[in-house]
Parts: C-alpha cells; sequence; structure tokens
C-alpha cells in the first residue's frame, strides 16, 4: 500500500490481524474494517482541539516604563499621604483614628472589587472579541472537526451565566455530520435565541424611552445628556445579556467601539437607513419638529443598541436588523401620538 | 365534454390536455401558492427513500424539532401539514414506506415500478411584518413525483429523431464495455438486410436480446446508467406491448438512405415514433413540463465502486437527461404561464457511507460529474448547489483507536448480510482519478441496513441535511 503514494487505498482489514496491518495503515490512510470492541462511539464531542493564535499585543517598551514608573510614584504618594492622615487621626483622638481606618478598609476593600469587575469585563470583552474571530474563521472553513476550541472558549465564557444551559443543550444536539460552518450557524441560531430576544427587547425599550423623553422633555439643551445617559444604561445592560460583566472600563471600551463603528457604517447601513428614513417620512408627517427631533434620538439610540449586540455577541449573526428599527420607529410614533408620558 | 372532444380532433390529444393543465395550474396560482419539486435521480439513486423521509419530517415539522436548520420550522411557524396524496389517482406508497423503515428490524423500500404522486399541504404562519396585510396564516402546496429512474432516460429520447438516436447509440456500443457484452447481438444486426420486408417474428427476437442485454448491463459488474428505451429495462404497464419491440439499428456505419415502406427499418422508425409520441411525450407534458425547483439525486458511491467506465456513464446519462428540463428565471408572468426551474440542488445521496470528513469531498466529487450541466445552468442565471446529504441515516459516526492514532470510521449493519461491521470506506478524490488508479481495494461502500426511523418523535440525527435541502428549496417560499 505504502508504494502508492498517489492516493489512499481501500483495505478490508481482519481484526485479528489488526497489529500486523495497523503499520502500513498508518502511512496510507486505507480504508479499513475494525472489530467492534475497537472502537468507540462519536456522540458530541468532536475529535480535534483548534489551536487559536494569541493575539501578538504590541506595546511601546518606553510606554510601558513611562506607566509603571508613573503608577508606581502615584501610589508611593497617595500611599504616604494616607498613612500620615492615619497616623494624624490617632494622635488627635484613638476614636477618629479608628474611624478612619475603618474608612480605608472599606475603600481599600470596594476599590479591589471595583477593580476586578472592571478587569474582569475587559477579559470578557477580548474573549468575545476572540470567539467571534474564531467563529468567522470556521465559517469560511469547509472541513469538519475544527469547532471543538470554539466549543470549549464558549462553554468557557458562558460558565457562571444563566445562558449555559441553552448553550449546552444547543451542543448535544449538535450532529457529528455537521462540519465546522454548520456548527457555528448552529449554535449561533440556536444557543442564543433567548440572549437576542432580551437584548433586542432591550433595544427597543430604551430607544422608544430614549424618543419619547426627547420629544416631551421641554428643555431641549438637555438633549444630548438624555440621550447620552439612556444609552450608557442600555450598553451596560446588553453587555451583560451577552455575559460580559457590566464593569466600568468594559463599558466605556464598548461606547468607544460602537461610536467608532457607527462613524464608519459601511455601505450596508446607511442603505438601512436610508430605508428607515423613507419609512419615516410617511410616519412623520404629522409630527412636530420636537417630536421629529425624538424620532432621530430614538432611532439613533437603536442603533447604537444594534451596534453592541453585535460587538457582545459571541457568534456573528447574518440575520439583518431593519424589522427592528421599523418596529422602534412605529413604537415612538405610536406614543408620541397618544402624546401620554412615558410610564 | 363535446368541446374537449371536438377540440381533441382538432389540434391532438396531447395538447389538448396540456393547454387544459395549463389552465388548471393558472387558476391553482392565482389563489394558493404552489411549488412543484422535481426529484431528479437515475434508478437506484435514492429518491423513493428520499421522498419518503422529506414528506415523513414535514408531517412532524409542527413539533419535533428534527429540522434545525430549515427556517420555518426552527421558528415554529409551521402550524401543520396535511397529506392530500391520496386525491391523487396513483398515490405515493408512504404509509409502507415509512413502516417499512420504522419496523424493529427495518428495511429500505422497494425499487420503484410505476409512477405515484404526492402533494402536501403546509399550512404556516407569515412572517411578523406580513401578517397584518396578508393575514396570519397561509398554505403552500409542495407536489412531488416519484418514479422509477430507468424512465428519466426516455426524456432525451424526445428530442432526437430515430437516425439520432441510432448514432448516438452506436457512439455508446463502440466502446466497452457495452461492446463486449453486445458482441453477438451486434453482430446478427449486422448480417440482416435492413431493407427488406418486415419479420415480426425476428424484430420479436432482436428485442427480446436487446432487452435481455440491457439487463445484463444495468446489472453489476457494470451498472451502466444510460439504458434506452427506458421503458424495455422497466415496462410498468406497458408489458407485453409491441412498441416496446424497439431496439437502436447499430450498424458499422450510420445508414442515411432513406427506408423503403414496410421494411425492418422502416417498421423500427415508425415504432420509434410511436414510442415518442404515445409514451414520452405524455409521460413528459403531463409530469416533467411544469416544475419549479428541481433536486438531483447522485449516487456519486456507486461510481466510485464501479469504476471509470460506469463513471463516464453516468455523466453523461444525467447531462442528457437534465437538458430536457426547463430552466430559466421566473418572473411573475412566466411563471404563470411557463414555470421554469429557477433553482437547483445536486445531491450526492448515501452521505452516511462515508465519514463525515469526506462530506467535503464528496460534494467536489459530486461537482466532477454534473459540471457541464451546472455551466450551463449558470449561463442561464439559475441558483444551484452542491450538497452531500443521507435521507435516512444507516450508520453511526465512531473513532477507532489503532496504534495510538485515531480513526474516523462507521458502524453499521451490512444491508445484504444484516452482520454489524466497523469500517474506514476510504477516501473520496476531489479530482478525476486516472484510469490506472481506478482499482478493486480503493473504495468500500458497502449499502447498509437503515436505523429505525421512529414514526413520531423524529430528530436531527435521523437524517444529513435534509433540512438544509428544504431550506434552499423551499425557504423562499413561506412569506
Ligand atoms: N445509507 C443510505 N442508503 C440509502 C439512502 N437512500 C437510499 N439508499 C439506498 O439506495 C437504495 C435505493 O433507494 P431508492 O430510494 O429505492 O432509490 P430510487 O431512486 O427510488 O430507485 P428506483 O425506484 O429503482 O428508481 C436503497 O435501497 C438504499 O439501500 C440513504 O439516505 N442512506
Ligand atoms: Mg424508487
Amino acid at each position: 500500500m505504502s508504494e502508492q503514494p498517489r492516493y489512499q487505498k481501500a483495505v478490508w482489514v481482519d481484526p485479528s490481524q489488526l497489529d500486523t496491518a495497523d503499520k502500513a495503515a498508518e502511512n496510507s490512510m486505507s480504508a479499513q474494517e475494525f472489530s467492534l470492541q475497537q472502537i468507540t462511539d462519536v456522540v458530541e464531542e468532536p475529535p480535534a482541539a483548534v489551536t487559536t493564535q494569541r493575539l501578538a499585543r504590541r506595546k511601546g517598551r518606553w510606554r510601558r516604563v513611562f506607566g509603571v514608573s508613573l503608577t508606581a510614584t502615584l501610589i508611593g504618594a497617595v500611599g504616604v499621604e494616607l498613612y500620615r492622615l492615619l497616623d494624624w487621626s490617632y494622635t488627635l483622638h484613638p476614636a477618629a483614628g479608628s474611624v478612619v481606618s475603618v474608612l480605608l478598609v472599606v475603600l481599600a476593600l470596594s476599590g479591589a472589587v471595583q477593580g476586578w469587575l472592571a478587569l474582569k469585563g475587559l477579559r470578557q470583552l477580548r474573549n468575545v472579541e476572540r470567539l467571534q474571530t474564531q467563529a468567522r474563521e470556521l465559517l469560511q472553513h469547509k472541513g469538519q472537526g475544527h469547532a471543538a476550541g470554539l466549543l470549549k472558549s464558549l462553554q468557557a465564557h458562558y460558565k457562571e451565566s444563566a445562558a449555559r444551559q441553552p448553550l449546552e443543550d444547543a451542543i448535544l444536539q449538535l450532529d457529528s455530520a455537521y462540519s465546522d460552518e454548520e456548527v457555528v450557524r448552529f449554535l449561533s441560531r440556536h444557543a442564543l435565541t433567548e440572549q437576542d430576544l432580551r437584548a433586542r427587547r432591550c433595544v427597543q425599550r430604551y430607544s422608544v424611552e430614549s424618543g419619547v423623553l426627547v420629544a416631551l422633555s421641554p428643555w431641549a439643551s438637555f438633549d444630548m445628556l438624555l440621550v447620552g445617559w439612556r444609552n450608557l444604561r442600555m450598553l451596560r445592560e446588553i453587555a451583560a445579556i451577552y455575559g460580559v460583566a457590566p464593569g466600568a472600563a468594559a463599558q466605556w471600551t464598548l461606547l468607544k467601539r460602537v461610536m467608532h463603528n457607527l462613524a464608519f457604517a459601511g455601505l450596508s447601513e446607511v442603505a438601512i437607513d436610508a430605508g428607515s428614513a423613507a419609512l419615516g417620512s410617511s410616519l412623520t408627517a404629522s409630527l412636530s419638529a420636537r417630536a421629529g427631533q425624538g424620532l432621530g434620538a430614538g432611532l439613533f439610540t437603536a442603533r447604537t443598541g444594534l451596534q453592541a449586540m453585535r460587538l457582545c455577541r459571541p457568534l456573528p449573526s447574518e440575520s439583518h436588523d431593519q424589522n427592528l428599527i421599523k418596529s422602534i420607529a412605529g413604537g415612538i410614533v405610536e406614543r408620541l401620538g397618544k402624546s401620554r408620558p412615558i410610564d | 365534454m363535446g368541446v374537449s372532444k371536438r377540440l381533441k380532433s382538432w389540434m391532438g390529444d396531447v395538447r389538448v390536455d396540456d393547454l387544459r393543465n395549463r389552465l388548471t395550474d393558472l387558476a391553482e396560482q392565482s389563489m394558493d401558492r404552489h411549488l412543484r419539486l422535481a426529484v431528479t435521480g437515475l434508478s437506484q439513486s435514492g429518491k423513493t427513500v428520499f421522498i419518503t423521509a422529506l414528506v415523513h419530517h414535514l408531517l412532524h415539522a409542527h413539533k419535533s424539532g428534527s429540522l434545525p436548520f430549515f427556517e420555518l420550522a426552527a421558528n415554529g411557524r409551521v402550524v401543520g401539514t396535511r397529506d392530500l396524496s391520496a386525491e391523487s389517482s396513483s398515490p405515493f406508497p408512504l404509509r409502507d414506506a415509512i413502516e417499512g423503515l420504522s419496523q424493529p428490524s427495518p428495511h429500505w423500500p422497494q425499487s420503484t415500478r410505476g409512477l405515484s404522486e404526492v402533494r402536501l399541504a403546509i399550512r404556516y404562519r407569515r412572517a411578523p411584518g406580513l401578517r397584518r396585510v396578508f393575514g396570519d396564516s397561509s398554505t403552500l402546496f409542495l407536489d412531488i413525483i416519484d418514479y422509477p429512474g430507468e424512465w428519466l432516460l426516455d426524456l432525451p429520447m424526445l428530442e432526437q429523431s430515430f437516425e439520432q438516436w441510432c448514432e448516438s447509440q452506436r457512439q455508446l456500443f463502440m466502446k466497452e464495455p457495452r461492446r463486449t457484452v453486445a458482441a453477438g447481438w451486434l453482430q446478427k444486426l449486422q448480417r440482416i438486410d435492413w431493407n427488406s420486408p418486415r419479420d415480426d417474428a425476428l424484430l420479436q427476437e432482436l428485442s427480446r436480446e436487446y432487452s435481455t442485454l440491457l439487463q445484463i448491463l444495468r446489472r453489476d459488474p457494470h451498472a451502466l446508467s444510460l439504458l434506452q428505451p427506458g421503458r424495455c429495462v422497466l415496462p410498468g404497464d406497458m408489458e407485453g406491448s409491441e412498441l416496446l419491440q424497439l431496439f437502436p439499428l447499430v450498424l458499422p456505419e450510420p445508414v442515411s438512405s432513406e427506408a423503403p415502406e414496410g421494411s425492418l427499418r422502416w417498421t423500427l422508425q415508425q415504432r420509434y415514433e410511436q414510442y415518442r409520441q404515445q409514451v414520452i411525450r405524455p409521460f413528459y407534458v403531463r409530469y416533467f413540463s411544469r416544475f419549479d425547483r428541481q433536486v438531483v439525486l447522485v449516487d456519486c458511491l456507486k461510481t466510485l465502486n464501479r469504476g471509470e467506465a460506469c463513471f463516464n456513464d453516468m455523466k453523461q446519462a444525467l447531462s442528457a437527461i437534465l437538458q430536457s428540463f426547463n430552466y430559466g428565471r421566473s418572473g411573475f408572468l412566466r411563471r404563470l404561464f411557463s414555470p421554469r426551474i429557477d433553482r437547483v440542488l445536486f445531491a450526492s445521496t448515501k452521505a452516511d457511507h462515508v465519514t463525515a470528513n469526506q462530506h467535503h469531498n464528496l460534494d467536489r466529487f459530486l461537482e466532477l460529474i454534473v459540471q457541464d450541466a451546472q455551466r450551463d445552468m449558470g449561463f442561464e442565471g439559475i441558483d444551484t448547489r452542491c450538497m452531500a446529504i443521507a435521507s435516512v441515516r444507516a450508520t453511526q459516526a465512531a473513532q477507532a483507536h489503532v496504534d495510538g492514532q485515531t480513526l474516523s470510521c462507521l458502524r453499521g449493519l451490512r444491508k445484504d448480510t444484516g452482520e454489524e461491521v466497523a469500517l474506514f470506506p476510504g477516501e473520496i478524490p476531489t479530482e478525476l482519478p486516472g484510469s490506472e488508479d481506478w482499482t478493486q481495494d480503493r473504495f468500500r461502500f458497502v449499502d447498509f441496513a437503515p436505523h429505525r426511523l421512529p414514526s413520531a418523535d423524529l430528530k436531527s440525527s435521523h437524517h444529513i441535511r435534509l433540512d438544509q435541502l428544504l431550506e434552499y428549496m423551499t425557504g423562499d417560499q413561506f412569506q
């Protein structure tokens, strides 16, 4: 068999002679038969694990030195000051001293928790990004058996969240015959249904809310503040829905990315917006200028929300969200038509 | 009645029937959505099993979740499906087929011997955006016909005159394995003076020999596909008819002169014309001219098992057949007046006979077989795709640990002996193997007995990609 390197031949292997036959089989991957005791069924565990390349993070060396020294200086200065405060308060009165030390302990603890949350959020956001790249690669891939890595990372991502159960269920339903591309499409379609639904509802609620708020608020100069405030809350919620811990740092990073994506929205999105504008014109004909501004603010919130969904969702989604935007616009106009303050 | 009789006498039966069909279609189409799915495949390519499985899964689509990639079912929008086949004069034997597959020791359906029809009414909830305008739910009627694959080979004859047909057969009989198998019969034909007067006994004898020849070529080890006329291989309800005493005049050189009236050659010519007009044409007009979508089922593994001659023959047969269908974009008006096929899926069936990591290769190999047809369709602007499917799974994926190495393999019961086997059946080539590479031991695709298909509670593990096929074929129809 091994003299025929051009293709891999088929061979019947007598189970009792398997040991001798293996050698040839190993080189040529020919067809062979196995005894039933030799094999194990493949149920849901895909065989090979995929090796993901770590994104090499480049950082200027001097920049790091600067950062480290600056932090060290600041921490040192603050530490010395705090120590002096403590010292001083004890000399003042033991009671004052104990109050200050309790305060300091509380401060340190809450600071640590905050920092840990922020780091966790950032890590999870990076994780999502990595999952998305990995999933996109698999979507291009025609072969089979390389999705195990993605599955493991997904499971790890949802380790402590309520979304774990649907994910596990979906993974159990994966068929051994699916190619990598099909695995990703299946999971995207069936593992995140619940979260997609909640996230869409969240976007819808916040968009309508901010639209109506802007339309009804008497102080035009507060519009931006109002919208910004609602948007930030929405980002937090969406991130939480998709299993990203909503720390301030993660929220900030997310906001930056969302704004970046909105500013550089691709042609397709412009087309969608043109569509929603056309739809708006029939709806807005009867609206006052102020209500029109409200509609605009609502649609802006909706787009922000959809971008955030796209960024927080661990698997790329193919669905087009034109319907959501339409229904949001409809919702705002309906509310304004009734001209009733929001509840 | 009177009018239609008079019309028939003016225009000929077939035309009137054709016209009447068109009018019925027109009336139907303006009220409801209809989809005629052509299931095209040579004999033993898996048509009957495919139709059975498809209908079975659709009938349970409202509750079973066995079609995760079929959006309509996955979104829970199927209200229910009803089997309307009983309305037809020759209903598809669905119950028998499912009973056979759901027995404790399941077996495949028998090879088909006649034509039968399935009609399904799929009731579904509309997509959210459209509900307000068109109402909450709607119905799609899905029509499929099942027939013996042998008859499909008659379709190309519709375009050929007797002389052209004889010439194409002459080309075929010049090559192996036909030349050797038919040597005796060919010599007999040569010795006869074809301009001599008609002799029924002689024709009968020669045609009987020809039928035997076709049967030999159809069976192992040749397993050829391009066997014409189809009714001579499988007469169906025409058993014993004189029309079937028909064979091509395969002579060393093509005869171009006019055949004298009443001669042997003339008789064959007449029969051929009659066969075309009375057998093929009505069959074509009634069942084959009005499809919207097409699934072409191809059994690639058979060709790999049998070698180059079988491969080339199947390729030629498929391209000939596919030329008989109407392809082209179906705009709204075109669709009303003459429906055209606007989407074609080439499916390599029995994908469960190879390990899952070979499915992509199977797609590529299928492309080799159908590439000509696919190119022509692409030119007409038709969507085509290749997909490896299994309508009913017969094997289970397994792994063998050999020398510390893990090998994917299959486990299943052999169709012929019923004994349980495990094997790695070989790799599917993605390029055409050279003639010296078609060797006996390269591939080992054995036929397996089916897994039991439960009569309720279906799972996605009972098939491979049937749901994606459905989505591709019908997904855009459920609005
Ligand atoms: N493993 C497996 N075998 C199949 C499948 N479909 C068909 N087969 C095999 O192919 C054989 C023929 O299938 P049929 O559906 O009867 O083929 P057909 O195209 O209807 O054949 P004719 O009626 O003779 O034209 C079956 O007896 C099975 O052995 C499948 O999905 N999986
Ligand atoms: Mg059949």
